[in-house]
């Protein structure tokens, strides 16, 4: 069986090949957890790929590995496609390594590449927990910032690497309108909230409480209307979510 | 007496005082009460409305390269600062030489300065603005009541002309006709009305009425990063198209590639590589994507619908080169086309 790593990306600001080549190859073999990887730099490029059947992931590229769970192609809340950001490949490409949604968080798994397609974004979001910061890079640059409310103390929003799932239009009547970017992340605290996984979320401030800039969310990010705007229309499922503190 | 009278006959363009747009400067488009917009258009720089609020017809296929503010903080002062350039560019003292009312705009070459219509002004063809070799010339039109263009009409800027440097002071609305191309910094009293086709290189910015668009490309990318005078702009000392003292060598060349180079993404970066470049102008399907002079020559592309699109870069060079076209075609998915669908909320909060 071969490995094979996906192009090393390329960075911006100065991080070594090597560097790049230690973290890209520990990531295709499991040894750097991608759920608290919290990379200096962000890629140009992000490989995707979009599930066109219900697939089973794996934890290894193989039919004999133990299986993680079952991935739907279609999204929950909006039926769209399943984009998931890809770690590798292996055996010639029949099989791909990538992040999967839910819990635990960050988790990852190998899927077949039958019946999927190849797809890739140039965009990344930062989410600094700290600094109740929103960073949006578009080819590995500084595209937009957004002031943020995080979550409180008792249901902090978790860190690591996660994923937009879909993008989701909100009615005015709904809390943390008008768009929502439904993330791979749940929360670490809340097992269900309003009829939901738990699922962290990054939305506006609709209908909510809470100033930009404090720490008073049960768990998801909010943004201003017009920040939510404008990322609803440029960001897609798939596009890495990176929090950090 | 006769010293004076030739002290005082100075060229026009010594008479023309800066005008600062200060906070406008990232706005491609300002209203007063409403913008509304039909149509793919495309507007490089942001969007602003106030003390209105309505920003209608924005979603897809249009494209806002840029920040909205509907009648928030940045739109009001911006607002204020677009009264203090208006009164500013109105206020410019005009030679007598310089009163062109009565007559048509188009076919004309003018020199930097301020010109005046005490009432409407005509724009028929192309009307070209040669800075003679300054890039920092200003033109400054005072127009007492309305503008007009006819279809495919121009401005044409040469000789190291910047949009930045041209200030348009319309005292009630301004029409322009279908397919023209624009250049400059559109200031109305009222409204601002553009036909199907139209493109601005600059800004458009009403100042109590409504800015109303049909599949145009606006784009005041140059002249967004403030320098000089206010709201100034890159790109001088280039000697814009102009002919005077280029390099009879024809030394230019220049390639064209785009990253990531797969056949189905939801955006890429062509970027434009070679040597003596002057200028490259990125069109997507016909309609202005950049404008580019300056390294690096790069433009981020992203279509707003599904399905195949034809990336040209027009290229020319400081030298006597000849101008190139380069061309590829690029798909895009249509998961990459962004609208989000309607779901329930179910997420944390």
């Amino acid at each position: 069986m071969t490995l094979a790593t996906p192009r090393p990306p390329r960075f911006r600001w100065g991080v070594s090949a090597l560097a790049v080549a230690a973290l890209t190859v520990g990531m295709s073999y499991g040894l750097v957890a991608p759920a608290r990887a919290a990379p200096s730099a962000v890629p140009t490029s992000q490989p995707l790929v979009v599930l066109l059947h219900d697939h089973i992931a794996r934890t290894g590229p193989s039919l004999d590995a133990r299986v993680v769970g079952a991935v739907g192609s279609l999204r929950p809340l909006t039926r769209v496609r399943t984009v998931l950001p890809v770690l590798g490949y292996a055996d010639r490409k029949s099989w791909v390594q990538v992040l999967l949604p839910g819990r635990p968080n960050g988790h990852t798994g190998w899927i077949r590449t039958w019946q999927t397609r190849r797809a890739d974004t140039q965009w990344h979001i930062r989410v600094r927990l700290s600094a109740r910061r929103v960073i949006v890079y578009r080819d590995g640059l500084v595209e937009r910032r957004f002031h943020a409310v995080v979550g409180n103390p008792w249901t902090p929003t978790p860190r690591g690497e996660f994923f937009v799932e879909e993008a989701v239009a909100l009615s005015s009547q709904d809390h943390g309108g008008p768009f929502a970017l439904a993330t791979s992340a749940r929360s670490e605290v809340l097992q269900e909230f309003d009829g939901g996984p738990g699922q962290i979320g990054l939305h506006g401030t609709d209908n909510l409480p809470g100033a930009l800039g404090t720490a008073a969310s049960h768990g998801c990010v909010r943004v201003s209307t017009s920040a939510i705007t404008w990322l609803a229309r440029r960001i897609g499922s798939g596009v890495r979510i990176t929090i950090s503190r | 007496m006769a010293v004076t009278v030739a002290l005082f006959a100075l060229p026009a363009a010594a008479q023309a005082a800066p005008v600062h747009l200060a906070t406008v400067s990232p706005f491609v488009v300002l209203g007063g009460s409403t913008v509304t917009n039909t149509g793919p258009s495309v507007l490089n720089g942001d969007l602003g409305v106030s003390p209105g609020t309505a920003l209608v017809g924005f979603g897809l296929p249009a494209v806002v390269n840029g920040a909205t503010h509907a009648n928030d903080a940045v739109a009001a002062k911006a607002q204020s600062d677009l009264t203090t350039a208006y009164n500013v560019a109105a206020g410019q003292p005009v030679a007598p030489a310089n009163d062109l009312t009565g007559t048509d705009l188009g076919n004309r070459t003018l020199t930097a300065g301020a010109y005046r219509y005490t009432s409407s002004a005509q724009l028929t063809g192309p009307l070209t603005l040669d800075a003679q070799g300054d890039p920092n010339a200003q033109f400054v039109f005072e127009i007492a009541s309305q503008l007009t263009t006819a279809s495919a009409s121009s401005v044409v800027l040469i000789n190291g002309a910047s949009p930045c440097n041209v200030y348009w002071q319309v005292g009630s609305s301004a029409t322009l006709g279908t397919t023209t191309a624009f250049q400059g910094n559109l200031m109305a009293l009222t409204s601002i009305s553009l036909n199907n086709g139209a493109s601005v290189t600059g800004r458009l910015l009403a100042r109590n009425g409504q800015v109303s668009l049909i599949n145009n490309v606006l784009d005041a990318s140059r002249c967004a990063t403030g320098s000089g005078t206010g709201d100034g702009g890159p790109g001088n000392g280039t000697g814009g198209d102009g002919t005077g003292g280029r390099s009879t060598t024809h030394n230019g060349r220049a390639t064209m590639r785009r990253a990531p180079n797969q056949d189905c993404t939801d955006g890429f970066s062509a970027t434009v590589r070679g040597h003596l470049i002057e200028r490259v102008v990125f069109r997507m399907d016909g309609r202005l994507v950049g404008n580019r002079k300056s390294s690096p020559f790069k433009v981020f592309v992203r279509a707003s619908r599904a399905g195949v699109h034809r990336i040209r870069a027009r290229v020319t060079f400081k030298d006597a080169t000849r101008a190139k076209t380069l061309r590829f075609r690029y798909r895009a998915c249509a998961a990459a086309v962004r609208e989000p669908r309607r779901g329930p909320a179910q997420l944390t909060g």
